[in-house]
């Protein structure tokens, strides 16, 4: 510990410490003591209301006052010391600040929630150790402990998209999220290996502040130079390409955003937390932490993979049925935002839409959850088979759930952006600098504002057909299944309380005083200063033209739904199916990439069972032969010669034996015989 | 070829072609007549060697005592032994008797040959018994001869034959006893 | 006059027969008549040699004893055989072997 910061600096610490490590002791507590109690509930929701009292302390002591940081030593390796360490600068308390406050609602929700299901205990286990891992990412000062907590966030999601694990829909879904979370994390490490091999340490601090190694190193004649360590400059893109496959995991980018509509498998108030407002902004939150790495080559390729990404999930969620899904495009659109925002060079606006979007997110998430859950208290009331989630079997749920309406009502105006609400100060923030930013660049690149802007313009409309389908015009359920009895309600203080809060934080006063002029937030000035803000022609038509055109595909979407007076296309137009199979981009993973690794592991199986396992037989064969070979010339050779042995003992006894046979006349014979053959051999041959 | 000569193969002839009888019959008293001629017929060669006191003897003991006494024992044994001594193979040359044969005929190659290699006629004490005339003459009894070497030269031999023939009476009465069921 | 070498021709012929009796006859009396051929055989042999001894008279009076001895050997033999079929019921000489191993 650095004993030369101040007392106060160290209880700060003390609080950094405590914030992370209550979350981690709900977890043990609920696995040892409450694993089948309703207490252990309340166990994390108390672990994260003192979380979040004391991130708020810790923002006030923090915020623009004074970074703190403090290292120790871990170990050492060769010449290399590695430490470890807490960094608290303005991004670190926003994020820790942001994850326990919205954590707060969703435990307090979750606790009614989840209140029926069987796996209760478990599921506030999860949700715990979630919040430990995120809230400790974002303190960490060394990278490879920011890698460690990442994997464990991204661990924690699988646990939780899987939490009913019964559900075979489920259990694809969190393997899905699993391995394309893995692929980021290759490229996430891939680059701080690449990042130590050029600079020799871990530390956040040193390597991404102002005049630090990143900013004194230079590229010169193909070569990545910093200090006297030359590297060829591919692996500085190398490095980018490893952050941004980190990035496009987590906050599922094209081409890795696949698993995030499929995470919806999850229980509500989960995708509310992790896939909406804090686990998906983990990335934008890495971008954050990295971003001086960047070059503007880099930084340009950023923006074009973000807008497209904005762009394609908007068209995607425009025909989606399935209300969760709506709001999963929704999220992957909104993070497409951000990531454009850090390519253009919109830090500080960046990481406003992040805690803008986190807020009403959570807020349409948690809505979503209460309108579900009436759904299917209708279904299980009427043994109906039909689809909760579906927005087909909702409508004119406004004069039954009016606090939901209301609430859902704020969070998508949030969305789509319009005055008074938080989002349009994020949202203009980051248009109006993505013309700023084309107009320097050259004419082609003014494509990616208008993309941009098309693509708030699809925010509107499918926002607007979200809530007319859901709480205007008539529920059809009642005239295809008559006599069916609808007792719905908004739920208790827990399912009203976290809405009410959330939406009040979607208004503007919590960010600005301002409500037109984004600007004027706060938040901006943690990471940026004034004079990056300069008056143009763009402050004033972009948000003008945007939000009048907004209002007009609002209407446009109330004709279409409400009075059904204009139809758009027909469900079987070729752009109708593009976006309703969401651009086919599932289906060709499936087809190619899935299958070739399936292919692939089938093979090696093949290979294992086959030849491996074949040469282990053969050895195992060729064993038993030759231990046959061994047990032949054992008992034909070896007992054979002992047997030859005796057999020819006993026939020369045998034929000995003959010899004496009892009669005289044969024993006269031989010796008669005898006696001839000394006198032939005497007297006839030898003389 | 003087008569001497005709005389003594014919007796020779006699004896070999009688014992051979003997050697071949399967009969038992067939055999036993025809040893009775080769018995007679030895007692004339013995004549032609200028031994006729053995001659004599030859007849008196060997043809009626002992011949005599293999007659009668093997005719008053009875009919068992009879039929027994029956059962043999009818051939000549047959494969139990062919070892036999050849080491009759093995001996008798031998022998032959060592007679002629012997050459008795130049043996040392012949020419010497020939130069001093201690030959027996053609025209000499030699019973005295016999008597007088017997009691005088010979008696002891004579003496312990006597024994002896009167210990083989004993034993030979004794083995052939009848056997007293109850002793 | 006869030669040496005569007799004895007719003794190895007659000792020939004799053995070959001896050893393949199935009947003992048979066998013994062998013998007494054999022992003949010898006494013609001795008494030939006895031509050329006049004096001491060896030849003669050796085949003597030998006809002497023969008879006794005979007398002794028949009554062995005698006991031997008492015993056996049988004179076959290869039905005797007890003494088989």
């Amino acid at each position: 510990m650095n004993k030369a910061l101040p007392y106060q600096d160290i209880q700060t610490i003390y609080f950094a410490i405590a914030v992370v490590v209550l979350p981690f002791a709900a977890f043990v507590v609920n696995l040892l003591f409450f694993t089948k109690s309703k207490l252990s509930g309340w166990v994390s929701t108390l672990a994260i209301l003192v979380s979040s009292i004391l991130a708020v302390i810790i923002f006030t002591r923090v915020w623009n006052v004074q970074q703190i940081h403090v290292k120790y030593l871990w170990f050492i390796i060769g010449d290399n010391y590695l430490y470890t360490g807490i960094l608290l600068n303005n991004l670190s308390v926003l994020m820790l600040g942001l994850v326990s406050v919205i954590a707060l609602p969703v435990h307090i929700y979750s606790t009614a929630y989840m209140k029926d299901d069987a796996g209760y205990s478990r599921y506030f286990q999860y949700l715990s150790f979630f919040c430990f891992s995120m809230l400790a990412m974002v303190i960490m000062d060394s990278l490879i402990l920011l890698y460690a907590f990442w994997e464990l966030v991204g661990f924690s999601s699988y646990l939780l998209i899987g939490f009913w694990f019964d559900r075979a829909n489920a259990v694809q879904a969190n393997k899905k999220a699993f391995i394309i979370n893995r692929i980021g994390d290759i490229g996430l490490l891939t680059a701080i290996i690449i990042l130590f091999n050029q600079f020799h340490t871990f530390d956040i601090v040193r390597l991404f502040k102002e005049g630090g190694l990143i900013a004194n190193s230079t590229i010169k004649n193909g070569l990545w130079i910093s200090g006297n360590i030359q590297t060829p400059i591919i692996w500085q893109y190398i490095a980018c390409i490893g952050i941004f496959l980190g990035v496009a995991a987590k906050s599922a980018q094209f081409p890795l955003h696949t698993w995030l509509p499929d995470a919806m498998e999850g229980p509500t108030s989960v995708s509310a937390l992790i896939h909406a407002a804090t686990m998906v902004a983990a990335g934008v939150f890495l971008l954050g932490r990295v971003y001086p790495l960047f070059n503007p080559a880099e930084l340009t390729t950023l923006a074009v993979i973000g807008c497209f990404t904005a762009f394609m999930a908007a068209t995607i969620a425009l025909t989606q049925n399935d209300l969760k899904r709506i709001l999963a495009y929704s999220t992957i659109s909104q993070l497409g935002y951000m990531v454009m925002a850090m390519g253009i060079g919109a830090y500080a606006t960046s990481l406003f839409h992040l805690v803008t979007h986190a807020f009403f997110k959570c807020l349409l998430f948690l809505a979503a959850g209460v309108v579900i859950h009436q759904i299917k208290h209708i279904k299980e009331d009427n043994n109906l088979d039909i689809d909760p989630q579906d927005i087909a079997n909702m409508g004119g749920l406004r004069k039954k759930l009016p606090l939901t309406f209301i609430t859902t009502l704020i969070g998508g105006l949030a969305l789509i952006g319009l005055p008074l609400t938080s989002g349009y100060l994020s949202k203009e923030g980051i248009l109006v600098q993505a013309f700023e930013w084309a107009e320097h660049k050259g004419s082609i690149y003014m494509l990616l504002p208008v993309l941009a802007s098309i693509t708030s313009w699809l925010t509107a409309f499918y926002v607007a057909r979200l809530i007319l389908k859901v709480f205007y015009g008539d529920m059809n359920l009642p005239t295809l299944h008559p006599g069916i009895k609808i007792h719905i309600g908004d739920g208790g203080w827990r399912y009203k309380l976290p809405l009410v809060l959330l939406s009040l934080c979607c208004l503007f006063p919590l960010f600005s005083f301002n409500p037109l002029l984004h600007t004027d937030s706060w938040l901006l000035y943690g990471f940026s200063s004034y004079k990056d803000y300069t008056e143009n022609i763009f402050e004033i038509i972009v948000p003008v033209l945007v939000n009048v055109l907004s209002l007009a595909v609002m209407y446009y979407a109330y004709t279409i739904y409400i009075k059904q007076s204009r139809w758009v296309s027909s469900q079987t137009g070729l752009l109708y199916r593009i976006s309703f199979n969401e651009w086919y981009i599932d289906k060709f993973y499936n087809r190619v990439v899935v299958k070739s690794v399936l292919i692939l592991s089938d093979a090696v199986f093949w290979f294992d069972r086959k030849v491996i396992d074949g040469f282990v037989n053969l050895l195992e064969k060729t064993g038993v032969f030759i231990a046959g070979i061994a047990s032949w010339f054992d008992r034909h050779i070896v007992d054979g010669i002992l047997h030859l042995a005796a057999t020819t003992v006993q026939a020369i006894g045998g034929f000995a034996r003959r010899f004496q046979n009892g009669k005289v006349q044969y024993y006269l014979f031989s010796m008669l015989l005898a006696v001839i053959v000394v006198f032939i051999l005497k007297i006839l041959i030898w003389n | 070829m003087s008569l001497v000569q005709v005389l003594f193969y014919f007796m020779g002839f006699i004896t070999l072609a009688s014992a051979l009888i003997v050697a071949t019959s399967k009969n038992l008293v067939r055999s036993i007549f025809m040893f009775f001629i080769t018995l007679f017929a030895l007692a004339g060669l013995y004549v032609l060697a200028l031994a006729d006191f053995v001659a004599v003897t030859q007849i008196v003991i060997y043809v009626g005592g002992i011949l005599v006494l293999i007659l009668f024992a093997f005719m008053l044994s009875g009919k068992e032994a009879l039929a027994a001594a029956q059962l043999q193979s009818n051939r000549f040359i047959s494969l139990s008797n062919l070892p036999a044969l050849l080491l009759a005929l093995l001996f008798l190659v031998v022998m032959i040959n060592v007679i002629f290699k012997a050459d008795v006629a130049n043996l040392q004490w012949i020419k010497e018994a020939n130069a001093v005339k201690n030959v027996i003459g053609t025209n000499e009894s030699m019973i005295s001869n016999v008597g007088i070497n017997l009691m005088t030269r010979y008696l002891l031999p004579f003496e312990a034959i006597s024994v002896l023939l009167m210990v083989a009476l004993v034993g030979a009465a004794h083995l052939s006893r009848k056997e007293d069921t109850r002793v | 006059m006869i030669s040496l070498v005569d007799f004895m021709i007719v003794s190895a012929v007659l000792f020939c027969t004799g053995m070959f009796i001896i050893v393949s006859k199935k009947n003992s009396i048979q066998i013994l008549i062998g013998i007494e051929l054999m022992l003949n055989a010898a006494i013609l042999n001795l008494v030939a040699f006895g031509k050329y001894d006049r004096i001491n008279n060896g030849g003669q009076m050796f085949a003597l004893f030998a006809i002497v001895l023969a008879a006794a050997t005979t007398a002794v033999a028949l009554a062995i055989i005698l006991n031997v079929y008492k015993q056996y019921k049988t004179i076959d000489p290869d039905k005797i072997k007890q003494l088989k191993d």
